[in-house]
């Protein structure tokens, strides 16, 4: 019941702001949509044992502690955005969109919401894929929502590049299927089932397994952004609006990045060997050295944050990788980091574009003295994505780097250190060129409460979590280590 | 019928589903293309529908019978309102002329071959012919994405990659679970849908479906 309760909020939301007559209501159900999924995904999360497993529809669907985790990450940032957005797009000064492609918006970004929360709730490898390919069909609305010739570009390459993608992924899975269908005993409706295979992982056949692993990596992996695979994502983060942005970034990926870590545990599993790890760190390793000369040479600050998120997934996908019980958590931790920063980020791209109408680094200067509480906070959020301590990032990318050095290996980690050093100066040149230095007086200055709001959420959020991290989640990120190790 | 005539039916179907889909290829102009499209679906529900009935495999009836109405019915009907509603062009743009995508397509079948003879480690349960034919459907659909400049035979180009797919699905493993079965179909359709509405956006927006023209972002 509850799973069925999670995913019923955004379904019922979404179709009440397409129905409802008047601007205002549409905010209302679109905002208040998120709210109610946001305090009903805490809720489950916080009485969710680490160690237990919740089921639904004949063990179709699933919650344990790593879906929970995924789930934190979906609600939260999906009620930031949706707060943010409520600012962002409904305003009623600037060029105001109209009332009927709002309703269409906030249909889509619950209908998002809800593909996503499918995705890790599945414990049946189909209708994960079926939730993933979702997600791409929900969002392609998303990011076009101005009709521009860019944004149309950007979402049909996405909605291209994406389904070609994960049409791979289920040549995969069928790969699986056939394997579990000769190999394994069982009745036949359980055989896609997560929990099921990995039971049955002894009569599973090896080789099948790596090769669907393989097509499942490339699948996955171009929807999670890894290299070579990411050529649609910068394109789709710019073009978006900012909250959708945050949500593409902060939670698409990673929810990419839970499917292919499935596969990738039961490989493990199945094939006794370090085959599928060896794949991540390679295509993660690829991803960062990648993103590291674009980041460098960039000029548009969305994409900035677009190919940063590509660096970010391949640091996850190596510390996967690495595995071992560190590395793993390490993984974890930095997928929910990187949700809540990146997201940060992105909320703060809606601010400047609001400010100064320009995507592009140069034409920006001296936020710090002209517009300084979103100069403060837009530096602060760089240096933590850069991954500079206190903050929250350079703890799991230290924890991940420590598990290299314990699977021994070094020259990985000595050529990761080497790109994030890289990065980090790009990242720090480009910001610090737009916030200080004297800079013109922006084109618009009118604030809006909730937008501030969402930007001081967020930044106390990526604090404090550098700090502390409570309780519950390092439960819950025990518990996930446990289950991908495939200890439970 | 007895199982020989059987048989050899899913092969003759085989045959021309593979025919199909080197129509679809060769063909110049977009709607005999979507009929090819709707052709190629039709061999592949005969297919399953065969292989259900030769096999006692009664649950693959139902994405049998899917099939036939979704695509050789429904999504062609989709995409000819839409050729229909655009008002285009309606020559195939091509980025490397029809007999050399022959060539390569053909080329793409003795890799496909080539590459699944000696897998030891595939053993499927109906055929074993079956799956080379379906990877080279794959790749023939990949082809088709990458040298088509207009939209639509893009997306024309990734239903007969899903074609592939699921003839690999019922060919190795008599279908996957019939809930997820529907929920493909159910992608498939939207997916189809939503590629539609973009073909006209993208029209509106650069007046033509020319891919060409999409390259304003870069780096």
């Amino acid at each position: 019941m509850t799973i069925f309760g999670l995913l019923s909020i955004p379904l019922v939301f979404g179709f009440l702001s397409l129905i409802s007559p008047a601007r205002k209501l549409v905010q209302l159900f679109f905002v208040l949509g998120a709210t109610v999924l946001g305090a009903g995904g805490w809720w489950v999360v916080l009485r969710f044992s680490s160690s237990g497993r919740i089921f639904a529809l004949n063990e179709n669907l699933m919650i344990d502690a790593f879906s929970a985790l995924f789930v934190l990450i979906i609600v939260s940032v999906g009620f930031l955005s949706s707060v943010y957005g409520a600012g962002y797009l409904f305003n009623e000064t600037e060029p105001a969109i109209p009332t009927a492609k709002l309703r269409r918006y906030a249909f889509f970004f619950h209908l998002f919401l809800f593909t996503m929360l499918l995705t890790v709730c599945s414990n049946n490898l189909g209708i994960m894929w079926i939730a993933i390919e979702g997600t791409t069909l929900a969002s392609a609305f998303l990011v076009n929502v101005d009709d521009k010739k860019s944004s149309i570009e950007a979402a049909w390459k996405y909605l291209i590049l994406c389904t070609v993608g994960i049409a791979l992924a289920l040549f995969g899975i069928i790969l699986v299927y056939y394997s579990v269908a000769s190999g394994a005993a069982g009745a036949g409706k359980e055989f896609l089932h997560w929990t099921f295979l990995m039971e049955k992982a002894r009569q599973l056949d090896p080789e099948i397994m790596k090769l669907a692993f393989v097509f499942v990596l490339v699948g996955y992996g171009t929807k999670m952004g890894l290299a070579p695979f990411h050529s649609w994502l910068p394109d789709a983060h710019s073009q978006a609006p900012s909250p959708v942005s945050a949500l593409l970034s902060g939670v698409l990926l990673s929810c990419a990045a839970f499917g292919l870590v499935r596969f990738h545990s039961l490989t493990q599993v199945v094939t006794n060997s370090q085959f599928s790890g060896n794949l991540l760190i390679l295509f993660g390793m690829l991803s960062v050295a990648v993103a590291t000369p674009f980041i460098l040479r960039q000029t548009d600050y969305k994409r900035l944050f677009a190919y940063s998120s590509v660096e970010h997934m391949g640091l996850v996908a190596v510390g996967f990788g690495f595995g071992g019980k560190i590395g793993i958590y390490g993984a974890l931790l930095h997928v929910v980091n990187h949700a809540f920063t990146k997201s940060l980020l992105f909320f703060t791209s809606g601010h400047l574009l609001y400010y100064y109408r320009t995507k592009e680094i140069q034409k920006i200067s001296g936020m710090i003295k002209k517009v300084p509480f979103l100069g403060t906070i837009f530096f602060l959020g760089v240096l933590a994505i850069a991954g500079l301590p206190p903050f929250s990032i350079f703890v799991s990318e230290f924890i991940i780097l420590v598990s290299g050095f314990i699977a021994e290996r070094f020259v990985i980690c000595a050529f990761l250190l080497f790109l994030l050093a890289l990065i980090f100066a790009g990242l720090l040149k480009h910001a610090s060129g737009m916030v200080f230095g004297s800079g013109e007086q922006p084109a618009v200055t009118k604030k809006s409460v909730l937008m501030n709001n969402v930007l001081c959420v967020g930044i106390i959020l990526i604090l404090v979590s550098g700090f502390y991290i409570p309780n519950f989640l390092s439960r819950l990120l025990e518990g996930a280590s446990q289950i991908i190790q495939g200890k439970s | 019928m007895n199982q020989e005539l059987i048989s050899s039916l899913i092969h003759l179907m085989g045959m021309l589903f593979l025919v199909s889909s080197f129509a679809m290829i060769a063909s110049p102009q977009l709607l005999s293309c979507i009929r090819f499209y709707a052709m190629h679906s039709f061999f592949l529900a005969a297919i399953t529908a065969l292989v259900a009935y030769g096999s006692h495999v009664e649950h693959l009836y139902v994405p049998a019978i899917l099939t036939l109405i979704l695509k050789t019915w429904v999504i062609p009907q989709i995409f000819f309102r839409l050729i229909g509603r655009l008002s285009i062009r309606r020559e195939n743009d091509s980025y490397i002329n029809i007999p050399f995508s022959l060539v390569l397509a053909t080329f793409m079948v003795f890799a496909a071959y080539y590459a699944t003879g000696d897998l030891k480690v595939l053993n499927p349960a109906f055929s074993n012919e079956f799956v080379p034919l379906a990877i080279a459907t794959i790749l023939i659909g990949m082809l088709m994405m990458v040298t088509r400049k207009k939209a639509i035979s893009q997306v024309l180009g990734l239903l007969l990659l899903e074609n592939g797919l699921f003839l690999m699905a019922v060919t190795m493993t008599f279908g996957m679970p019939l809930l997820v079965e529907l929920g493909i179909f159910f992608d498939v359709l939207v997916g189809a849908i939503m590629m539609g509405i973009f073909v006209f956006k993208i029209r509106d927006a650069f007046d033509g479906i020319d891919t060409d023209d999409l390259t304003g972002l870069k780096g």
